[in-house]
């Protein structure tokens, strides 16, 4: 059961196309796995049509538009190649995730995953501009150290479920934290829990050793 | 060519989308099977003045306005087949494929670095596999027969194919492997898949 969506406004905005590009990738991905979230995105985006087009203050003017219709018209129709909308799985010792249909392309360019420090795995995701995504898996009993945030860091619980102090999450879920907020996801669940993640700017830890990591956690958490 | 257009010239249609969505859907379907220019020229002098208004507001730029308008419109003549009435109003459809390339076009125009594309999260534009005729051929080919055509293709292009299809490969890892550029990937599975298909519809 899916208990954090996007807020209205993020879906009202994403159906309209204006977003950041890594924040409708994730609230994508989420619709992918929310009926309910997807079926708002289709009102909002049959609402947004109605506006568009009712507006009807331009007519139609052939020294406008006349070239263009005969330009679209006298082209070849290229139907292409039919596509495969199989959601891609990725794998990780052995286990196998279905991820949503949003990350298939991107993930077909994730790199190796790497064992890092208190039983989490991260295999990093190249979207490209000043935001960092990462796949990142904790086993069982492992979890990443308390943190906050300079930026905000948005997570996706692909499969399984973590606890980070401040609330339960599972797959589906979708979550914003920003600098205010100071969490400590882990996991107790056998199956573990894999999450994707977007950061626009690296975690700042805040307690224990952890914090001995802060100057390099651009090279972890990246 | 510009049937039915210049009567409508300087009478701007006002009807709301809602209302003449019975009568779009029907030209799309037209287009989509005859690739009727009468029927576009309808589709198109309700919606492309109406794109304009929207994308004039949108880009702030005469030239990249009609730039969205024409690639908008290009797409809905190209791809009508894949208009579904029973998924949603023609000017729902339409509005999507003007929403993903201004998309894609801010992404571009705002310099922005993101390797994210509307594809991704808004596949509306992509040929679907489940489309009933190519099941209905799929149906009736025997394996063997694929296989007897498969053979017949060009060396470079069945290697690009065995890898994705057969090994289940991706473009990327067929692409490392073979050391070519991606593109190449894509463009042979391309001209495979089409002449495969080409020589399946001539085959009975
Ligand atoms: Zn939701």
């Amino acid at each position: 059961m899916i208990k954090f969506h996007p807020t209205s406004q993020q879906l009202n905005k994403f159906s309209d196309g204006l977003l950041t590009p890594a924040e409708a990738l994730m609230i994508s991905a989420h619709c992918d796995m929310c009926p309910q979230c997807s079926s708002k995105v289709m009102l909002y985006t049959e609402a947004h049509s109605e506006t568009l087009f009712e507006d009807n203050s331009q007519t139609f003017d052939a020294d406008l538009f006349g070239s263009m219709m005969a330009d679209i018209t006298s082209g070849e129709v290229d139907r292409g190649i039919a596509s495969d909308p199989q959601n891609r799985v990725i794998e990780l010792d052995g286990r196998k995730f279905t991820l949503p249909r949003s990350l298939n392309r991107l993930s077909e360019s994730m790199g190796n995953w790497s064992h890092m420090v208190g039983k989490l795995w991260q295999a990093p995701v190249n979207i490209g501009g000043d935001t960092v995504a990462n796949f990142i898996f904790m086993e069982k009993g492992g979890g990443v150290p308390e943190h906050t945030h300079r930026g905000s860091e948005m997570t996706l619980v692909v499969n399984g479920e973590f606890s980070d102090g401040l609330a339960n999450y599972s797959s589906g879920d979708f979550t914003v934290m920003d600098d205010q907020k100071i969490h400590t996801p882990s996991t107790t669940s056998d199956e573990g829990c894999l999450v994707f993640s977007v950061i626009d700017a690296p975690l700042h830890f805040t307690s224990g050793w952890a914090r001995l990591i802060n100057p390099f956690s651009h090279l972890f958490f990246k | 060519m510009l049937i039915g257009i210049t009567l409508e010239n300087n009478k701007p249609d006002v009807r709301k989308p809602k209302d003449c969505a019975a009568e779009m859907a029907a030209h799309l379907d037209t287009v989509a099977k005859e690739r009727c220019k009468a029927s576009f020229a309808k589709v198109f002098g309700y919606f492309a003045p109406r794109l304009r208004s929207y994308a004039l507001k949108q880009m702030g730029n005469e030239a990249i306005a009609m730039e969205l308008v024409q690639d908008t419109m290009s797409n809905v003549w190209q791809k009508a087949h894949l208009f579904n009435a029973e998924k949603g109003s023609p000017s729902t459809w339409i509005f999507t494929i003007a929403r993903n390339i201004r998309f894609d076009m801010l992404r571009k125009l705002k310099n922005r670095k993101e390797d994210v594309c509307s594809d991704d999260m808004w596949p509306i534009l992509c040929e679907q596999t489940a489309d009933p005729k190519e099941k209905s051929l799929e149906e009736k080919v025997t394996l063997q027969q694929v296989g007897e055509l498969f053979n017949q293709l060009p060396e470079k292009q069945k290697a690009v194919i065995e890898a994705i299809y057969i090994e289940g490969k991706s473009q990327q890892e067929v692409a490392d492997e073979l050391e070519i550029p991606l593109g190449t990937v894509k463009s042979r599975t391309r001209l495979a898949l089409q002449r495969l298909k080409d020589m399946l519809e001539t085959h009975d």
